[in-house]
């Protein structure tokens, strides 16, 4: 294909692994087989480069190149199924973490050098653009563990940026990949669009996930069935959220609201009063947490 | 070394969650400024919003003549130091200080000039070449401000740096930083959930609740003069008895016990039209005495049993109530009292509060 599309755009180049940087001269693309090629601009009209995107993706400049090992996480997420004699060999488990950041706020390659740095291994990173992607993490035996938390907090220190990371579970083994890849993303970008937090688990996300899969009018009934006129109440509302937050424990819900835990327990006995409900009992608080979740 | 100028700051989150609002703050050079509230009062967003970290959506933010509300967090001038003063495990110590210069590509003799300057300051000459597995908290936390030090920066924001140490270490590590700040003389805004760091770091207190300013001012002044209930019982440990009465002639009454309140006190009560109103009295645990000296104070003496009692060391901790509201005294540990006993205490009134029932803040007495 390569030397087709040279017959067409003579400029035609393939990167190769050791250089620097991209060519800002060049627009880049990365074929089927993940090798990065680039066409002059100046060869190029709008309809060329709309019809190369129809089969080629289109590689951003500002991104790093990717690594050989990148290059095959990127080739076996793509393949729709896995192929049994495919070449690509799991050595550990490995877990899939979603992050993004303000987009043109820092440089990708600062951002990458700085993650690198935090594991015992070199990560692979597969960007979705220059603000978002999916860092591959595999599980290594003896490595010193340090949290997403932390590393947002050392980063932002360094980097100056605010980042969010979805952070998926762990899995054995490459079936369904492909799958996988594309509903964490999906996840990630809803999870955020309910949730102020920076870093979020999948196992965290469960209840948001499944609220953000009912209709809009289920959710209005759910809401408005299980916290009746309680519904715009946003201080009691609030104080029940920490209380599930802070898994349903008085003290521990008094000291982080400020509260007299007498006041705390006064008041959970007039929502009970007032509604039926005892958020003291797990099913009961269950209910109400995904209520406070389908009002959002 | 700036000043800060934050102008009717306002920050909405998504959903039309406000989380700080009209926030008008003036912050001098060299300040030690210390923000303080209970967790969601919006200390954390308003430090962040100066770092550039949260998008200020209304208002005004100006460090030095400098409105820098669309400038990235990166061209402040500010260094940040967090809660979790996790540092990168695979490097030393030295590489550790010297990342963030490194990423901002600054010359290798600076960057050496700019670590060793932070590591003498901070006593961390003989650690240099260890990996943070091998530090102590402290130790990593000290490493953690090494990392803003080196930026040279105008401003330093903390936000509870020191909320994951030990109690013990805590202690240690507040004189540090205060010693840094005197050393370093760097603008400095603070944030904390704990009231005794706020009291012993700041120049000034921001006391703050519902991304509301409460009060502004200097330790002492916030501790004697507290603007409402919520600033006079979030300031100080134990905290601030309350306790609701009457104001009947000269006495406050709660029920079948009365008080008497001191001449002045009362004049102005009168004058500002609460006689014979129900009011908030506030009275600090060592204002709460015990001892020969109740003798000395009839007309503000009161009898009641003690439900606890905790030996701190030099003082002891009363918990008790008077017509069914919980008070505190903090007594001298030579007080030979135990739980079960009833004792006689008297309130120094001329050190009380009075508080509106309705508004909640402090009624002008003195």
């Amino acid at each position: 294909m390569i030397n087709q599309l040279r017959k067409i755009y003579p400029s035609l180049l393939v990167y190769k692994e050791g250089c620097d940087h991209l060519d800002r001269a060049y627009k880049w693309f990365v074929t089927d087989d993940n090798k990065i090629i680039g066409i002059r601009e100046e060869e190029l009209t709008c309809k060329d480069v709309a019809l190369l995107v129809t089969f080629l993706n289109p590689y951003t400049t500002d991104l790093p190149v990717l690594t050989v090992e990148e290059q095959k996480w990127r080739k076996v997420i793509q393949m729709a199924e896995l192929s049994p004699t495919s070449e690509f060999k799991l050595e550990n488990p490995y877990r899939l973490i979603y992050f993004s950041f303000k987009e043109n706020q820092i440089s990708p390659i600062l951002f990458k050098d700085a993650i690198n740095e935090l594991f015992a291994k070199q990560v692979s990173i597969l960007w979705e653009n220059g603000h978002e992607g999916i860092i591959i993490e595999e599980q290594m035996m003896y490595e010193e563990c340090i949290s997403y938390e932390q590393i947002i907090d050392v980063l932002m220190s360094d980097l100056y940026v605010k980042i969010k990371f979805f952070v998926g579970s762990f899995k054995e083994e490459l079936k369904d990949i492909n799958q996988h890849y594309q509903s964490l993303t999906k996840a990630a970008k809803t999870i955020f669009s309910y949730s102020n937090k920076t870093v979020v688990t999948y196992i965290d996300a469960v209840p948001y996930l499944l609220i953000d899969q009912t209709e809009l009018e289920a959710r209005l009934d759910i809401s408005k069935t299980v916290l009746q006129d309680y519904i715009n109440d946003e201080e009691t509302l609030k104080m029940i959220e920490a209380f599930v937050q802070c898994n349903l424990n008085i003290s521990e819900t008094s000291k982080v609201l400020y509260m007299h835990r007498n006041s705390l327990q006064y008041r959970l006995d007039r929502f009970l009063e007032k509604t039926g409900i005892d958020v003291r009992q797990f099913h009961h608080a269950m209910a109400v947490y995904l209520a406070l979740i389908a009002r959002k | 070394m700036a000043d800060l100028k934050l102008v009717n700051i306002k920050k909405i989150y998504d959903k039309n969650v406000v989380s700080v609002q009209d926030f008008n703050l003036e912050i001098r050079d060299k300040e030690f400024l210390v923000l303080v509230g209970p967790s969601g009062c919006g200390k954390t967003t308003t430090l962040r919003m100066i770092a550039g970290l949260e998008e200020i959506t209304e208002g005004d933010l100006f460090i030095g003549d400098k409105r820098v509300n669309d400038v990235p967090p990166k061209d402040r001038d500010i260094a940040m130091v967090f809660q979790n003063y996790a540092l990168y495990p695979h490097m030393n110590v030295y590489n550790n200080m010297a990342f963030g210069l490194k990423l901002r590509k600054f010359k290798k003799d600076e960057i050496k000039k700019r670590v060793d300057n932070a590591t003498k300051i901070l006593g961390l000459e003989d650690l240099l070449s260890r990996k943070p597995k091998a530090l102590s908290g402290g130790q990593r936390q000290r490493v953690a401000l090494g990392r803003a030090i080196v930026r040279d920066a105008e401003v330093f924001l903390m936000d509870e740096p020191l909320s994951n140490l030990d109690a013990k270490l805590r202690v240690q590590m507040r004189a540090e930083i205060q010693k840094l700040h005197s050393r370093l003389q760097t603008t400095t805004i603070y944030v904390t959930h704990d009231q005794t760091e706020a009291m012993t770091m700041a120049t000034r207190l921001v006391v703050m609740k519902d991304g509301l300013i409460q009060q502004v001012g200097a330790p002492k002044e916030v501790y004697d003069k507290p603007n409402n209930i919520f600033v006079g019982g979030f300031i100080g440990s134990p905290a601030m008895n309350f306790l609701n009465g009457k104001l009947e002639e000269d006495y406050f009454v709660m029920e079948a016990t009365r008080v008497r309140v001191p001449e002045g006190k009362m004049k102005s009560l009168r004058e500002q039209g609460y006689a014979g109103k129900t009011i908030v009295l506030g009275i600090r645990p060592e204002d709460v005495l015990e001892g020969p000296v109740v003798n000395d104070s009839p007309d503000t003496k009161i009898r009641a049993s003690i439900e606890v009692s905790e030996l701190m060391g030099a003082e002891i901790v009363l918990y008790s109530k008077v017509n069914n509201q919980d008070f505190v005294a903090r007594v001298d540990s030579s007080c030979n009292v135990v739980a079960g006993e009833t004792i006689d205490f008297a309130f120094n009134l001329e050190k009380a509060h009075f508080f509106d029932e309705e508004s909640e803040l402090r009624i002008n007495t003195n």
